[in-house]
């Protein structure tokens, strides 16, 4: 089994015939987990040829020189001990310098070329039809070598086959001939052997080209697989860098708002406090002119108090999962306890406020502080907005398995072309700020980062100079 | 002995604050001194133990009026431990921390709960600040 970090080796050199591509070969690493295959294919081999030779002396009755041919099928076993140990030992590293993968593959395949010669040479030579399992080494050749190294081997496989055939028809050697196989006026002719010796090269060698073409084009294709995965890696890991990097300058904005705002509310509470110590008469008289002159003052300051408590409401929302508990909670009970406030506000603003969130919803996963703000927020902001007269009404439901919340007023709505912004911070939309009514333009980016942080969504419905409607629909607790 | 001539410490680094809170303390009768740090506000105690203290949390060096209330309730001094105060800071706008007087068992959670007897935001109005003051006051001389 390969492993995706064994990457094939892209080698520019030793490419003449494979096109424009470079050729791909096998890492030493892939090429020794190879060769260990081998060698389990060398096991079977070895085996197979005694039964072979057993199958054809006992059971076929074809009188071969057993002897020979067992000695060869225990030598090639022998020679399969050793490559096992090698291969195993933890001390033959694959890329160790000197005898390389490599070299071995090269040498393996040569010296398994000269034991298949050896066993044909006693069971027939060139007239064995055995002699096509030279097929079998070409095709591990070129699945293991560079086209090159196949391309050699197969040239000595043939070469081989050439020997076995010269031997045969010049007698140079003892023949043993396979009776019943092909007559030995047949095995003698050299057109039979000479034809035997073409036909085989060029088998080899139309499998070598075969076999290696299709090799080339598999590791091209690996390695271009390996490529895109290690670059989806790398893009994967400079994506969640980035992330990091933006984590780490979110929380560092939001601290530095937290701290600006910070610094900013306690100078302004004292001079908040100190205009009230001048209206409320502890320094003596003043100006009926210089009372209002200071009340609006205190307005403004004022209002400005309330921009630096939203903005630090608001980073404490945007990094609320640092610090907030959450636990299932009941919103009624939340909302019970901000009615009275509420209450108070839409009465001076002259507006009819009804309440209705059942007391036995299920309950929902947040905070308390989160949630009251939340409610708080969408509740004075339609009261804010709602001309006297009108009504807002504060409801909750179960709503597609979760609750929804909504806000709804009859109030001065938001205009379309505006709704896509109401969202960002000190946005105030056009009719809201020719109202005339003070707003820190925050109020509804906490609302958004509460629901962004609690995982609940937040919808907005208005119509201009008829009412808005916000909801906010929140999951459920999970239980598990 | 009127609850009105009752000696406050204000201990508050911004001396303006400071400022504002004695004009509206001393406008109701009661004895007023100021301690910008809480080492003043050790000599001030030394010096004479006042009935209540207003305590402000956020100092120029950090969070040193936390130390300052376990200091004063770890203290030998029966008299100075027993002094009630009132936390008035805007702190609770900057952390996540929670305060909650301690009521009832009396017991303490170090960290969450801190030994005092009202937390007060900043800024707060004239009218909350004096009407904690006679609340804390009141509960802290049962019987009178």
């Amino acid at each position: 089994m390969r492993r995706i970090s064994e990457h094939p080796i892209i080698r520019a050199t030793d490419s003449a015939d494979s096109g424009l591509q470079p050729e791909v070969v096998l890492s030493p690493r892939e090429l020794a987990a190879n060769l260990a295959w081998i060698v389990n294919l060398r096991w079977l081999a070895a085996a197979g040829v005694a039964v072979a030779v057993t199958v054809a002396r006992w059971v076929l009755a074809i009188r071969l020189p057993v002897t020979q041919l067992y000695v060869i099928a225990a030598g090639l076993a022998a020679y399969n001990t050793v490559l096992w140990r090698i291969t195993t030992s933890p001390r033959v590293q694959p890329s160790r310098p000197g005898l390389s993968a490599t070299a071995i593959a090269n040498l393996q395949i040569s010296i398994d070329l000269f034991f298949l010669a050896g066993l044909l040479y006693f069971s027939g030579g060139v007239e064995n039809p055995f002699v096509v399992y030279f097929v079998f080494h070409i095709v591990i050749a070129s699945i293991l070598l560079s086209r090159r190294a196949t391309f050699f081997q197969t040239a000595l496989a043939s070469v081989i086959v050439l020997g076995l055939a010269l031997i045969q028809i010049r007698a140079d050697a003892p023949h043993y001939h396979l009776p019943g196989v092909v007559s030995e006026q047949e095995y003698l002719h050299p057109v039979f052997a000479y034809g035997t010796v073409f036909v085989v090269a060029s088998t080899l060698f139309l499998t070598a080209y075969f076999a290696t073409s299709i090799t080339a084009r598999l590791r091209q294709r690996e390695a271009e697989i390996i490529g895109l995965s290690r670059s989806l890696e790398e893009k994967a890991a400079d994506l969640s860098r980035a992330n990091e990097r933006l984590r780490v300058s979110e929380r560092m904005k939001s601290e530095y708002m937290r701290r600006v705002a910070h610094e900013l509310r306690s100078p302004l509470a004292t001079v908040h406090q100190m205009i009230g110590l001048v209206l409320d008469g502890h320094k003596g008289e003043i100006s009926q002119p210089a009372r209002e002159t200071l009340q609006r003052s205190r307005a403004r300051v004022r209002l400005l108090m309330d921009v630096a408590r939203d903005l630090l409401v608001l980073s404490r929302a945007r990094e609320a999962d640092l610090s907030r508990q959450v636990r299932d909670i009941n919103l009624a009970e939340i909302v019970a306890a901000l009615a009275p406030d509420l209450e108070a506000r839409a009465q001076e603003a002259q507006v009819a406020l009804s309440i209705s969130v059942p007391p036995n919803l299920p309950a929902i996963a947040a905070d308390n502080e989160s949630i009251a703000q939340l409610v708080s927020n969408l509740a004075t902001n339609a009261i804010k907005y709602t001309p006297a007269g009108g009504s807002v009404s504060i409801s909750a439901q179960p709503r597609d398995g979760g609750i929804e919340l909504s806000a709804t007023d009859t109030g001065i709505g938001i205009p379309r072309e505006e709704l896509a912004h109401i969202f960002d911070e000190f946005f105030r939309a056009a009719n809201a700020r020719e109202s005339g009514k003070e707003g820190t333009g925050l109020g509804l980016s906490i609302v958004k980062a509460i629901c962004d942080s609690l995982g609940a969504e937040l919808t907005v419905d208005s119509e201009p100079g008829r009412g808005t409607t916000f909801s906010v629909r929140f999951p459920l607790t999970r239980r598990r | 002995m009127e609850a009105k001539q009752a000696r406050i410490l204000v201990v508050e680094d911004d001396m303006d604050a400071a400022d504002a809170a004695k004009t509206i303390l001393e406008a109701e009768g009661y004895h007023v001194s100021t301690a910008e740090s809480p080492a003043k506000a050790w000599e001030a105690l030394r010096a004479q133990a006042p009935d209540l203290i207003v305590l402000d949390i956020m100092m120029p060096s950090g969070t040193e009026g936390f130390h300052f209330v376990w200091d004063l309730r770890n203290s030998e001094d029966q008299a100075l431990r027993d002094i009630p105060i009132i936390v008035l800071s805007a702190i609770h706008e900057g952390t996540p921390l929670r305060f909650y007087p301690t009521e009832g068992d009396g017991t303490y959670a170090p960290g969450e709960y801190l030994p005092v007897q009202a937390f007060l935001d900043k800024p707060v109005e004239p009218k909350q600040l004096l009407s904690q003051i006679a609340l804390v006051l009141k509960r802290a001389a049962p019987g009178t």
